[in-house]
């Protein structure tokens, strides 16, 4: 059957289930749903058509509506948390928009917002899909603003731009300039000093010199101050501190050489060595840039959790419904729960039974059926059915809240390993000053006049640059991380390859991870011919998990959708339905029996793993057997990090008997079972204080406080948001092996650092001898400069040549 | 060659790249290169509809300006 494009969204289905509809031209249109109908009618009206030849072959997600919790946008405590006044009647928000997938939808969604009466500003970053809004609130309501937004088929939910994201944004923006003026500086001095060089050589007469001497001065001093200012203020801070680092080396080069070329450009006397400044501000604050490139934005989408989880409950006081404050709801209270809602608060079920999503907290998909006199945990999500609680715990002390408050705290003490080059540029740092004094000394006190001695003097310190020792680190981590990125690797920031070769302990969780996540179909038992439409027509009316899996296990042998009645989901037990005078059948052992279907669970049934079973009028039509797959190689990338001398540990919060069948399939040894979100992080502190360096692999919220409080993270790329947002490094394609190739890269990637530390040192031990006995001229200088920073960078990109055990290339 | 040719050709050469560095990094603080992917759309789709669009918006803040001014200015009847 041919499959039509829906006129909105620009997805395809078979044509007898699209709403057939025509415009005003008499061109027939085709609608996956009314929703689509609806956005496209408005556009229409609007005069926004213009959209659909922006949008091109894009597809868009079928338009759902969500009119829930509008009201929440116009109350008090949330105006307080999001709402910015600027002006007295002028209010700005930053929201994040949902559903946008291409440049198209970014139009629409500004048209729109602007085309509002009341919006003073709109601007929707297409890169992160954040917005901000400026309105006025006399004209409108915030709950309008939101509501314009869903009309037109997207979700909006705010979030706190004061938190780190602004501040990592507007350091990479400080440092870009910085660099900016480095770069032109150093690139116009280098012409200029060319000249010089040649003068040098050739004879050249003085009043041409100091033009050049003028010129090179006045590009080199904005970029001393403007560019080097970070150096200044760590040398300020490391003097305040009484430590010696890198920072005062390259501040007490740069400023000597610098105030010496002022001195002998004055008297006409001498060399200058101005290109020198410029080059070792810029070369070292590039190096600089580069370790700060990607800071982490951990804390943001804190707000994402908290932001989607409502503000107000129903509770129920002697029959009377009243939506309140959760703040307000004490132990004991009575909330009702309707179907889709999150819990905020921690209770007992007394009336009602519903299916619970509890993936945020165990990381496991399956629903979880809860009756009577049960617990929900808030942070789980009730499916199916409204549901009366009582309350046993007030909001702020609820598992939601403590959640969120450990997530901060492990992000906020979060260990730092430092790193070798800083070690290192500690003691050279002084060493060389000291040096430098002592031949200053030596030469006034024994051998020449001041002026000579200062230039000698000078010379050690500028020769001993330290553009080899900051290049080092920098060079090394940023071929690791680009080689790695080519691997799908995303390492966020440089330092953490370094931390991450010094790993000694992995923590892998266990759904999602080392594990699909979702159940498979592994083994299938036919008993009776049947329609694989039928069936798929008849699991793809449930979401539930294994409805899902069977549907796209046959999704090819399927034809075309039947419509089935008396469709009903039975929680935790399985499907009935009705299609003409066939009774259809699916669900466990359990639900077959009940309703009388004859079949022999000894000779059918004998695995541990999840069982379907489909049968129509009472006859088994097959028994699905379905199970969670471990992922593809991950037994061989376990040993193989174990090979590397790592030892491999499982935390999961799902059962000890499956927990440790899927262990010892994948052959790791030490198992911790059935823990909650802050266990894990509690083991995390635990390995922490035997001395190892932790390395965590997670997918879900339920591992991101564990994730937070480990010295690395790792997250799938198909993980949870907020577990991606904490990680430090992430596997865009969830493949265990790229788990080995990141240890492989970042162990290469340290020993390149060493090697490049070692060469700087090298090289210094024989140019600052030479400079102390007074040989260095401004040539030398300039060659064994540039020369050492050269071959640091070769050195690095032989990181590169890395070769990956069975690599696939 | 005199020193005056010199001064000149440094002179002018460094100011004309000194104005290329200030406009590019007054670009970079006023956040004109924060979304990359807008950035290049905007010259995909540059339109005459978007500059209606700008001045739209110009005019209601201009409008609420003065709205607001006369709003101040207002004073009861004694």
């Amino acid at each position: 059957m041919a499959n039509i494009k829906c006129t909105h969204c620009n997805l395809e289905f078979g044509e007898d289930v699209m709403i057939k509809d025509q415009d005003d031209n008499q061109q027939q249109l085709y609608f996956c749903c009314k929703g689509c109908q609806g956005v496209y009618h408005l556009l229409q009206d609007e005069g926004l058509n213009s959209f659909y030849d922006k949008l091109g072959d894009n597809n868009l997600e079928p338009v759902t509506y969500i009119d829930r919790e509008l009201e929440k946008f116009d109350l008090e405590g949330f105006e307080k948390k999001y709402v910015k006044n600027i002006d007295d009647d002028l209010k700005q928000i930053h929201l994040i928009i949902e559903g946008i997938h291409c440049s198209a939808c970014v139009w629409l969604n500004e048209k729109v917002l602007h085309k509002q009466d009341g919006i003073i500003e709109a601007s929707i970053n297409y890169t992160n899909n954040k917005a901000k809004i400026v309105w006025d609130s006399d004209e409108i309501k915030l709950s309008k603003i939101i509501e314009t937004i869903r009309a037109i088929g997207y979700n909006a939910y705010p979030y706190d731009p004061s938190l780190q994201e602004e501040k990592a944004n507007s350091a990479k923006k400080d440092y870009y300039s910085r660099i900016l003026v480095g770069v032109f500086g150093s690139m116009n001095i280098m012409w200029i000093a060319i000249a010089q060089y040649a003068g040098y050589f050739t004879g050249m007469e003085q009043k041409f010199k100091d033009i050049l001497n003028v010129a090179e001065f006045l590009l080199a001093t904005p970029v001393l101050f403007y560019s080097g200012w970070i150096f200044f203020k760590g040398a300020y801070f490391g003097f305040k501190n009484k430590i010696v680092n890198m920072d005062t080396l390259v501040v007490s080069g740069a400023i000597l050489a610098y105030l010496y070329s002022i001195y002998a450009m004055v008297t006409q006397s001498g060399e200058t060595y101005f290109e020198s400044v410029v080059m070792i501000i810029t070369f070292v604050l590039v190096g600089k840039y580069l370790e700060v490139l990607s800071k982490k934005q951990a804390v943001d989408t804190l707000d994402g959790i908290m932001g989607s989880t409502p503000t107000e409950v129903l509770k129920i006081e002697d029959e009377i419904k009243s939506l309140v404050s959760v703040e307000t709801i004490k132990v004991n209270d009575i909330i009702e729960v309707r179907p889709g809602e999150k819990i905020v608060i921690d209770g007992t079920i007394i009336y009602g039974e519903a299916s619970f999503d509890e993936s945020s907290l165990t990381g496991e998909n399956e629903p979880i059926y809860k009756k009577q006199d049960d617990n929900i945990l808030s942070g789980s999500i009730c499916l199916n059915s409204a549901v009366r609680y009582r309350a046993t715990r007030d909001v702020s002390t609820s598992l939601l809240s403590s959640i969120v408050s450990l997530l901060e705290e492990s992000i906020a003490k979060k260990p730092k390993i430092e790193q070798l080059a800083n070690q290192i540029s500690g003691y050279f740092s002084s060493i060389i000053l000291l040096i430098a004094v002592i031949t200053f000394a030596v030469w006034f006190g024994f051998i020449s006049d001041f002026e000579e001695a200062l230039i000698v003097g000078i010379s050690v310190i500028v020769i001993a640059c330290p553009c080899a020792l900051g290049l080092a680190t920098p060079m090394s981590t940023l071929v690791g991380i680009g080689l790695s990125a080519k691997r799908g690797l995303l390492f966020k920031e440089a330092g953490h390859l370094e931390t991450m070769a010094k790993t000694t302990l992995l923590a892998l969780d266990k759904t999602g991870t080392i594990t699909e996540g979702k159940p498979c179909v592994v083994n299938s038992n036919f008993k009776n011919g049947f329609d694989p439409s039928l069936l798929y027509s008849f699991v793809s009316l449930s979401k539930h998990p294994i409805s899902v899996s069977i549907a796209s296990h046959i999704k090819n042998q399927y034809t075309k959708e039947l419509s089935l009645e008396n469709f009903k989901s039975i929680e935790a037990k399985g499907l009935k339905g009705n299609f003409y005078t066939e009774n259809l059948l699916g669900g466990n052992v359990e639900f077959m029996i009940e309703n009388g279907v004859n079949i022999d669970i000894k000779r059918d049934i004998n695995s541990d793993n999840s069982i379907f079973i489909y049968a129509i009028n009472k006859k088994v039509m097959v028994i699905y057997e379905l199970q969670d797959k471990i992922r593809d190689g991950a037994v061989e990338a376990i040993q193989n990090i174990k090979d590397l001398g790592i030892k491999v540990v499982m935390l999961t919060g799902d059962n000890e008997k499956s927990a440790v069948r899927v262990a010892k399939e994948v052959g790791i040894d030490e198992v911790h079972s059935k823990l909650l979100p802050q266990d894990k992080a509690f083991k995390i502190d635990e390995f922490h204080k035997n001395g190892d360096i932790v390395v965590m692999a997670g997918d879900g919220i339920n591992d991101t406080i564990a994730l937070a409080s480990s010295d690395i993270a790792i997250a799938m790329g198909s993980g949870a948001d907020i577990s991606i947002e904490v990680s430090d490094v992430i596997l865009m394609n969830d493949k265990p092996k790229n788990l080995y190739e990141a240890f492989l890269i970042s162990r290469r990637t340290y020993r390149g650092i060493k090697e490049n530390l070692g060469f700087s040192i090298l090289y210094n031990m024989i140019t600052v001898p030479m400079a102390v006995m007074g040989f260095v001229t401004p040539l030398i200088a300039a060659l064994s400069m540039s020369l050492s920073s050269l071959i640091v960078v070769a050195n690095s990109m032989r990181i590169k040549n890395i070769k990956f055990k069975d690599s696939d290339e | 060659m005199s020193e005056t040719v010199i001064i000149l050709m440094l002179g002018v050469s460094t100011f004309l790249g000194a104005l290329g560095l200030l406009s590019l990094i007054w670009g970079v603080k006023t956040g004109q290169f924060d979304d990359q992917s807008k950035f290049i759309d905007a010259a995909r789709y540059d339109n005459q509809e978007d500059l209606k669009d700008a001045i739209l918006m110009d005019r209601k803040k201009e409008e609420r300006k003065k709205r607001k001014e006369k709003e101040s200015n207002y004073r009861p009847p004694d």
